[in-house]
């Protein structure tokens, strides 16, 4: 395909699931994915590669949907798709590697053919089980697991599942509900593509996604050759959820390729912070690109010259029914421990060790009213300093997920916050600063206990800096005043007391004594570090 | 004789238009803008265009001013010192933001650094409940220390953002009136008045930005005021917001963060105008400049209005990279594609077009004043489309041989490609990059653009209207005089405007009537009195009513029109319909069974549109020594000297290129000052004037109305 051509009809594809996610996002029953952008969405061909993504979402579900949909197609062959099917699974290990993510898949019709399709991945409201903590010992306390099934064929809700579905989670109206916000986006987006695909004169997708992958593909390789090559390697400690986690990783780069083993990682927590190995390629996946290729499209061919390997067993490539509903506690570090390894040969690329996981604060109980309530926020730390300038304060890295504003979360929870600001002094010393953690403080009003699962890490292993630069401030969770053992386990806090959490700051880049005295000026004068 | 003036103030130009009401002649002037003191500048472009026309200032009734000044001082940061004030344990809110990154993939962006510093950003005791219950009493003795200590500090405006203050203004109020007795003469701007809505992030946002720009756009209004005092200028002064309503200097002065993006507003409103003139329901406003190109979708003769918009963007094509700020805008889509942008090739091997663009300075390579990179109007010069000996009417010559060499040496070599098979690729890219912003426009408002006329304008827009209506498939595109002219003659024909909104949750099937009701007369009244005040007769004010509804649970509103008069629960039905088919055209299906709610309620209160007739031909002076020139109404040619006066409207032919014919045909250049009403022509066909040239391709069926709007039929 000549190039002038094939850049207006990838740009069309783009176009297509972003309106795919735009209204999946604006018909949704959840502040997770509408406040949050907690969400993926792309579209595929009928081999079930990614060919294109939208421009919203997080990394855990782009580049793990791009690997559900191999095994979506596995379960339900082409031959087997009538119009009007639509596919559902929450698998956590042929999807984003918790059962809280849904990916439903909306094949694409033209006439009897199947042209595409269109998925997306939701974290969903609830999904019944235990409420979403790492305290489970077994998936299936998790919650319901959705084989790969259809939720719709031809057209026709499947009753029996949405039966099951209804009895099984605590708010089926809200689910219920981002399914069909799901559906809609992949109708939208269908309509789309046929449009464009008449309009060109396309009857298959598979030509275009070729041109689109190889030519994404033979960028990507021509990144890596640009790297020196030679075994790099790094170690990173998590808290994990009772005894430390150790994440070993050796990256290799050999001519156009990169290899990628974490051999020498801890094996298998006992409890939910475990990682699918879907889950562990889609962040390593994107780990690479932020610091090799972040101009390079992410589609098929990016993910083909990184080969990703962990041992079976291991806390990154856990095998069924270990509990994962807090994987994303580990795998949020995956990008950081690469950095480490490949700044040594990019030290201009990287940034320091940031808080990198993403807490998540889940409080569930009776209201006032003895109404039960359930609600998940989400909040950030610091990130790591970069070679040029400061980390970033309260932002979410790796993950895309935005914080829910207070008057959202107030309206929609009986929860008052009382305080949500910097942390002070919480970034890493360095040429230049972490980036700095933040403060929320809240209380709910009930008059009974209510439950609290704070899903954090980095309150033992703070996050380092990088040639010389300092490490950020560990996170700390208090509850009625009290430091509890085990930051991550479910609490009971009585009522009226304050949880207060304080999330980390991010790693210095360079040594303090080498940072300009006006930024240091500043940063008293601002109160960002103690005078 | 009656007439009306229009200032736009641009980041180069200064535009000036003046009209006579009776007879429709309007005249053009261009000034440099005096970026140190405006105003300075616009008295100037005044008393020559006053001059030149021989309109005597006494005769002056209106002027209508749009300005980016205040989005200007954003982006510069040149606006007051401010501080905030917040509830106790929220001073962060303005940098916490909502804890996102712009880009994903990029590693080294920063957010915009917040206007307000930290250590200006205080807290008081209070606390209102998301039910607008009062959790703790404002902590007055407290909050009289912290002003006392900004007063100490030298702060010049103060913006208010306590959680919750959308239900309950209470302490906000409370606060102002400390402000203003212990802080005489410093602006303080409430959340509550500003952006009465959920969401504390953006509110505080929009507020700090509002009273960050307060002294600034006082002081120039009050100059301006002055200034047209001076010259004699006895008509009223009003100022053009973003919603395309004009308002009072009085208003503009409490809210000048509504005044952002007026500028763009004025062409959309023009766009609007000419679609109501011309009896279509439906327009796309299609404007091409030198940096952007902008898309809106006029319908009913007004364009649509948003509710955000984002200001000082760190990426001006980033969605997310700027400032949010909630206030009604003119809905637009810009990106970056002009005839400045710059074409290179990426390491996919593929052909990208902008949004870089290479401006004025070097500019295109065919400008040769130092632009090396190959850009859409070297790409247009190589296809014929521009004469190199008349561009700008002749007023600068254009370098083919260096337009030539770097389309050769950036595009065409790297991808293997001939050199007009690589300026094409330009123009087609840069078309598909518009349609595709246009169409994603539409269909974020569920508006199929295949039954939208093109209305295009700008100084590239009748270039590129032709492909970009092939590519969009629109049946018709409208080709208005004097494309230069546009933005500022959308500013006569804007009418007095104030909105208003109320944030009041309320589930449709169970809503308290009377409190609606209640909500309702008082903003209605209130633009009312504006209105009377500045001279409307009540007979001539028009009320619309909207309402921001979802369903139950869910967090994006869908705007849906709610009936005039006393509502009532026999209201209900009629309300539900607006709200479903609205959602219906955006998002195909309707949950079943799920509750409505309202969450904003919001009122615009009009005047008339002036009876404003752009008749006949009109022109605009050359840049910088602010020259007029009339035109009259209803002819083929203006009276003016510069107009060929006979009907010699073929002024030559050449060589241009359309993949339609397979490559270079001879194509007639037609003379637009001399296309007489009822003249028809068909494509392949140019047509020249100053300030912009009209590509119109093979099977293009064109035809000059009585306005001299050449209407040109798209074939299928």
């Amino acid at each position: 395909m000549e190039p002038v051509t094939l850049e207006i009809c990838w740009n069309r594809l783009v176009g297509v699931v972003n309106e795919q996610a735009t209204a999946l996002q604006r018909t949704s029953f959840t502040s997770i994915v509408r406040e949050a952008g907690d969400l993926s969405a792309g579209v595929f061909d009928r081999r079930g590669y990614m060919v294109a993504q939208a421009v919203t979402g997080t990394p855990g579900h782009i580049n793990s949907m791009a690997l559900a949909m191999k095994h979506v197609l596995a379960a339900c062959p082409l031959e087997s798709l009538r119009p009007g099917d639509v596919l559902i699974t929450n698998d956590p290990w042929k999807t984003s590697g918790h059962l809280n993510d849904v990916t439903i898949c909306s094949p694409v019709f033209r006439g009897d053919d199947c042209v595409a399709f269109f998925a997306s991945t939701c974290h969903t409201a609830d999904i019944g089980g235990h409420i979403f903590s790492a305290e489970a010992r077994e998936v299936y306390e998790e919650g319901l697991f959705i084989p790969i099934m259809k939720l719709y064929e031809a057209g026709r809700p499947n009753e029996s599942l949405m039966a099951i579905l209804r009895a099984n989670v605590r708010l089926p109206e809200m689910v219920l509900g981002d399914f069909h916000a799901q559906i809609a986006g992949g109708a939208v987006g269908g309509e789309r593509l046929l449009e464009f695909m008449a309009e060109f004169g396309l009857p298959h997708l598979e030509p275009l996604a070729d041109e689109i992958i190889e030519r994404t593909e033979r960028a990507m390789r021509q990144a890596i050759r640009a790297l020196r090559p030679g075994v790099y390697h790094n170690v990173l400690t998590s808290d994990g959820f009772d005894e430390p986690i150790t994440i070993r990783v050796s990256c290799e780069v050999k001519g156009d390729e990169i290899l990628i083993d974490y051999a020498g990682s801890s094996p298998a927590s006992r409890r939910g912070i475990n990682v699918v190995m879907n889950y562990t390629e889609a962040y390593t996946t994107y780990g690479v690109k932020v610091i090799v290729s972040p101009d390079v499209p992410n589609n098929e061919g990016a993910f083909r010259p990184v080969t990703i390997a962990a041992p079976e067993g291991s806390i990154l490539n856990v095998r069924h029914p270990a509990p994962v509903a807090a994987r994303h506690v580990i795998g949020h570090f995956l990008p950081h421990v690469i950095a480490g390894a490949l700044g040594q040969a990019l030290p201009d690329h990287v940034m320091a060790e940031g808080s990198a996981n993403i807490w998540g604060i889940q409080v569930s109980g009776k209201d006032v009213d003895s109404k039960a309530f359930s609600h998940v926020f989400f909040a950030s730390g610091g990130t790591g300093a970069r070679p040029t300038r400061d980390g970033l304060s309260a932002t979410a890295f790796p993950s895309g997920v935005l914080g829910t504003p207070v008057e959202v979360i107030e309206t929609i929870a009986p929860l008052i916050v009382e305080r949500k600001a910097l942390r002070d002094g919480s970034g890493g010393a360095g040429m230049y600063r972490g980036g700095l953690g933040q403060t929320i403080a809240f209380r709910a009003r009930t008059r009974e206990p209510f439950v609290c699962s704070v899903l954090c890490d980095r309150t033992r292993h703070p996050a380092k800096g990088f040639l010389g630069g300092e490490a950020g401030a560990p996170g700390e969770v208090i509850i009625d005043g009290v430091r509890p053992v085990n930051p991550k386990a479910e609490q009971v806090v009585p009522t009226g007391a304050i949880v207060e959490v304080r999330l980390p700051g991010g790693g210095g880049y360079g040594p303090a004594v080498r940072r300009d005295p006006e930024l240091v000026a500043r940063d008293i004068l601002e109160g960002y570090i103690p005078a | 004789m009656p007439a009306r003036l229009g200032v736009d103030i641009g980041g180069t130009f200064t535009d000036l238009v003046l009209v006579d009401e009776r007879s429709g002649v309007l005249r053009v002037g261009k000034v440099l803008t005096t970026a140190k003191d405006p105003a300075h500048g616009v008295e100037q472009g005044i008393q020559g265009l006053l001059d030149e026309s021989r309109v005597a200032a006494r005769d002056v009734h209106a002027a209508v001013h749009g300005t980016t000044l205040a989005t200007n001082a954003l982006i510069e940061r040149k606006g007051a010192r401010t501080a905030l004030l917040t509830t106790a344990g929220f001073r962060d809110v303005l940098e916490i933001r909502r804890e996102g990154r712009y880009d994903m993939y990029d590693i080294f962006i920063d957010p915009p650094a917040p206007l307000v510093p930290r250590h200006l950003r205080r807290e008081v005791e209070e606390r209102m409940l998301a039910d607008g219950t009062v959790l703790r009493p404002l902590d007055e003795a407290g909050a009289r220390r912290v002003i006392s200590g900004l007063v100490a500090d030298g702060v010049e405006a103060i913006a208010i953002c306590l959680l919750h203050a959308y239900v309950n203004p209470g302490h906000e109020r409370r606060l102002a009136e400390l402000v203003d007795e212990l802080a005489p003469g410093v602006p303080v701007s409430c959340s509550s008045d500003v952006v009465p809505e959920i969401r504390e992030y953006e509110r505080a946002s929009t507020t700090t930005a509002n009273v960050y720009v307060v002294p600034l756009m006082a002081r120039y209004l009050e100059d301006l005021e002055r200034r047209l005092a001076d010259l004699g200028v006895p008509g009223q002064l009003y100022v053009m917001q973003s919603s395309g309503g004009i308002v009072l200097p009085r208003e503009a002065r409490r809210f000048p963060i509504r005044l952002v993006e007026s500028g763009p507003a004025a062409g959309a409103i023009a766009a609007a105008q000419a679609a109501r003139e011309r009896g279509e329901s439906r327009l796309l406003s299609f404007d091409m400049g030198g940096t952007t190109a902008k898309a809106c979708v006029i319908d009913d003769g007004a364009p649509l209005v948003a509710r955000e918009f984002e200001v000082a963007r760190a990426d001006r094509f980033k969605m997310g990279s700027g400032m949010p700020v909630r206030v009604p805008v003119i809905e637009m889509i810009e990106i970056g594609a002009g005839g400045g942008s710059i074409a290179r090739v990426d390491r996919m091997g593929l052909l990208k077009v902008g949004p870089d663009s290479a401006g004025a300075d070097p500019g295109p390579a065919c400008y040769n004043l130092g632009g090396r990179l190959p850009t859409v109007t070297d790409a247009d010069l190589l296809l014929g489309y521009l004469d190199a000996e008349f561009f700008l009417g002749g007023r600068m010559r254009l370098d083919c041989e260096a337009a030539r060499r770097s389309v050769e040496e950036h595009v065409a070599r790297p991808l293997g490609l001939d050199v007009i098979a690589a300026a094409w690729g330009i123009h087609r890219v840069v078309n598909e990059n518009m349609a595709a912003a246009a169409r994603i426009h539409g269909i974020e408002r569920g508006r199929d653009l295949r039954t939208y006329p093109l209305f295009a304008f700008g100084g590239a827009g009748p270039v590129h209207c032709w492909q970009v209506a092939r590519v969009l498939r629109v049946p018709r595109i409208l080709l208005p005089f004097g494309a230069g002219a546009i933005s500022a003659y959308g500013l006569l024909s804007a009418p007095l405007a104030f909105d208003f909104v109320r944030t009041h949750r309320e589930r449709l099937d169970t809503a308290e009537w009377a409190t609606l009701n209640r909500l309702f007369v008082e903003m209605e009244s209130q633009g009312r009195a504006l209105l009377a005040r500045a001279g409307v007769e009540e007979s001539d004010v028009r009320v619309a009513r909207v309402a921001e509804m979802r369903y139950l649970g869910q967090g994006h509103e869908v705007e849906a029109a709610v009936p005039d008069g006393l509502l009532s629960a026999a209201s209900l039905e009629t309300i539900t319909t607006s709200f479903e088919a609205a959602y219906r055209a955006l998002y195909h299906r309707l949950p079943q069974g799920v509750p409505i709610e309202a969450l904003n309620w919001r009122v615009t209160v009009a005047g008339p549109a002036p009876n404003v007739r752009l008749s006949g031909a009109t022109q605009t002076g050359r840049a910088a020594d602010a020259s007029s020139r009339a035109t009259r109404p209803g002819g083929a040619v203006g009276g003016d000297v510069s107009s060929p006066p006979t009907c010699i409207i073929i002024k030559t032919t050449r060589k241009a290129y359309f993949a339609e014919t397979g490559g270079f045909v001879d194509t007639p250049v037609y003379d637009r000052y001399a296309l007489a009403a009822g003249t028809e022509f068909t494509g392949p066909a140019i047509v020249e004037e100053r300030e912009s040239t009209a590509v119109l391709g093979p099977g293009a069926r064109c035809r000059v109305d009585e306005r001299s709007t050449i209407i040109v039929d798209v074939p299928a």
